[in-house]
């Protein structure tokens, strides 16, 4: 059985009169410890999906299930425990507290455990050793580069030791130099430390290090696998 | 970093901007814990003068004298049973004082009229029998370091002394008051020292022990219209009426705090809302981040009543600590011409508006917060 479903899952957002038929009757299984790459034109949906994986929203109608779980049986103070628990968010803008130092940032999601002090800012600083940032932890975000604050923004997202990264544009902000870094830095989180990656990006260079690429366009999905994982 | 600490980055985020409305509602505090020790002394009667005397001064104005003669007619009347007098004397102690309360009182009768005063039965004698004699009230003998025994130079810009330089007393004793704290004490000495040199036969107001509290205005009208139409014409009301006259000279002191209170607070709500509500919209990308990462929306929105209420109860518990210090202090050591008067229920109705102030400015935010949407908020970012 895969780790996430879309199962014929339609979105329509509605303003006010308007309404946006952004997904219809869409699904896709991702097996665990993929690492795909969710590309389209940019309005197409792509984050509509990332936040339905995510269980930040959810679909108008059909239903998504992850690791066995459905979302939509979920009410959304036990959706929140378990975003916290199964899933890391990486955002294309970092999305980092500005007034909490690195460490901090990181430790916030642990705030939801029940770690001790001790053991919170231990696993902090562990995370911000894997992403090869252990000299920075007392640095806040503003003293920070755009690709050091998406590795402290990955390192809180693996804090936890969720299952699964659902990454938008991680990259989108960055130079190619950084990019490629953060790129395989999610590529080592996919294979060392086994995450399942779900990743929106509209680099076809950063598609390139994913395991599987997924075309979105007009709310139709075009699945392309796999692909060399290393180019 | 556990809650609070997190509570604490979130709160100093902007630190001018945290720190200027927190010393704002510090000074609010402070203000309110004075005022309100100036304001209970007027509203709860804690000026509780004995309702069984009477004073009796001129009619037209406080420092107009009455001819000692009064003396005699009023003891005369139905109900009086002893009186005395005293006059304002101005006297200054060491140049550069602005001067201390000082009397010159009939020693015979003065402690008999206030019978709340305690005085040593051997410093008494002693103070009635010696002419140049003076007693003192113990903050006094402290403010200057005097010893009992010594002689003392007083000077007085209403009496000065013809034959230059200072009236000489000798402090024989010192004397204080049962009602602790609520009585003017001044430095005493013999009337008759002063009518040596001013020989004018007049005093500066009566005072009277009667025998019924419930005759008092009865008395006190009797007194005045004994001498209606007389060249000195008098005006007597109970001790406590008096003091509630001479504060309705300066006007209504507890409607008027009420009033500077209103009016600061009503700032300090816009002041700290504003610093709030501020603080929420430019957070809002925050808080959806928050509630991504697993925060629920009851949470949330409990860190940002969390934070309001911390920020007042901090500056509350600050400005409080200030003002108790304050009024403490000049309870000690400006005794007793200030009506101030330290009351811990000050404390609790400052604590009581802190944790309110904290709920009124934090709930708004706190309710968004709550209802604040994931993806519209980020998608907004
Ligand atoms: N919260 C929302 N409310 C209303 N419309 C939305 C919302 N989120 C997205 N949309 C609309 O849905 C469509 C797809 O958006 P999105 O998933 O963000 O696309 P992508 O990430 O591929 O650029 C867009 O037309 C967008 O305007
Ligand atoms: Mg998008």
């Amino acid at each position: 059985m895969s780790l996430v479903s879309l199962q014929s899952v339609s979105k329509t957002y509605t303003k006010g009169r308007e309404r946006v038929d952004v997904l219809s009757d869409l699904s896709l299984d991702i097996e665990k410890n993929d690492f795909v790459a969710l590309m389209g034109p940019s309005g197409s949906g792509k984050t509509t999906v990332l936040n339905l994986i995510g269980g930040l929203d959810h679909p108008t109608s059909g239903d998504v299930v992850v690791d066995g779980a459905s979302l939509k049986s979920l009410s959304p103070g036990k959706l929140a425990r378990w975003r916290s628990q199964n899933i890391g968010f990486v955002f294309q803008f970092y999305n980092l507290l500005p007034a909490l130092t690195a460490q901090r940032n990181i430790e916030l999601p642990l705030l939801l455990t029940k770690l001790r002090g001790k053991e919170r800012k231990q696993n902090a600083l562990t995370a911000l050793d894997i992403v090869g940032l252990g000299d920075r932890s007392k640095h806040k975000p503003s003293q920070l580069s755009g690709g050091q604050q998406q590795r402290v923004a990955i390192a809180r997202a693996i804090v936890a030791d969720p299952s699964i990264l659902v990454c938008d544009e991680p990259t989108g902000d960055l130079d190619r130099a950084n990019a490629e870094e953060i790129l395989d830095l999610l590529q080592t989180l996919n294979q060392k430390h086994e995450k399942t990656i779900v990743m929106v990006t509209h680099d076809p260079k950063a598609a390139d290090h994913a395991k599987t690429t997924v075309y979105l366009d007009k709310g139709q999905l075009t699945v392309q696998e796999p692909v060399s994982s290393a180019s | 970093m556990g809650r609070i600490q997190f509570l604490l980055r979130c709160m100093f985020r902007h630190k001018l901007r945290t720190t200027l409305t927190m010393l704002s509602l510090v000074t609010a505090f402070l203000l309110f814990v004075m005022l309100r020790s100036v304001a209970v002394v007027f509203e709860t009667g804690w000026v509780n003068f004995e309702e069984v005397r009477l004073t009796t001064q001129s009619k037209y104005s406080m420092i107009e004298l009455l001819p000692l003669s009064h003396q005699d007619t009023i003891l005369s009347i139905d109900g009086v049973v002893d009186i005395t007098h005293a006059s304002w004397f101005g006297g200054i102690f060491e140049e550069g004082e602005t001067g201390d309360a000082t009397f010159a009182v009939d020693p015979e009768s003065y402690f008999d009229v206030y019978s709340e005063y305690v005085v040593d039965p051997d410093q008494l004698d002693e103070f009635k029998t010696t002419r140049t004699a003076a007693l003192a009230p113990q903050s006094l003998i402290d403010k200057y370091g005097w010893e009992i025994g010594q002689k003392i130079p007083v000077i007085s810009p209403i009496f000065p002394n013809p034959a230059g330089g200072p009236f000489v007393f000798d402090l024989v004793g010192s004397y204080s008051s049962t009602n602790e704290g609520n009585d003017f004490l001044a430095f005493l000495f013999h009337y008759e020292y002063l009518t040596d040199t001013f020989a004018f036969g007049r005093v500066g107001w009566y005072m009277l022990t009667i025998d019924d509290p419930e005759r008092a205005d009865e008395i006190a009208r009797e007194i005045d219209s004994r001498f209606e139409n007389s060249s000195d014409e008098t005006r007597s009301m109970t001790e406590s009426e008096s003091f509630r006259q001479f504060a309705s000279q300066i006007g209504d002191i507890s409607l008027m705090v009420t009033g500077i209170l209103s009016a600061v607070f009503f700032t300090m709500i816009l002041l700290t809302a504003n610093t709030m509500v501020q603080g929420y919209r430019e957070r809002i990308p925050e808080l959806a981040v928050m509630k991504t990462l697993g925060f629920s929306n009851s949470s949330v929105s409990a860190y940002i009543l969390a934070e309001a209420m911390l920020m007042c109860s901090l500056s509350a518990a600050v400005g409080i600590g200030i003002g108790t210090l304050v009024v403490l202090g000049v309870q000690e050591y400006m005794p007793p011409m200030i009506p101030i008067y330290f009351d811990p229920v000050t404390c609790i109705w400052a604590g009581a508006i802190a944790v309110g102030l904290g709920v009124f400015v934090g709930s708004a935010p706190a309710i968004n917060a709550n209802r604040l949407v994931i993806v519209d908020a980020l998608q907004a970012h």
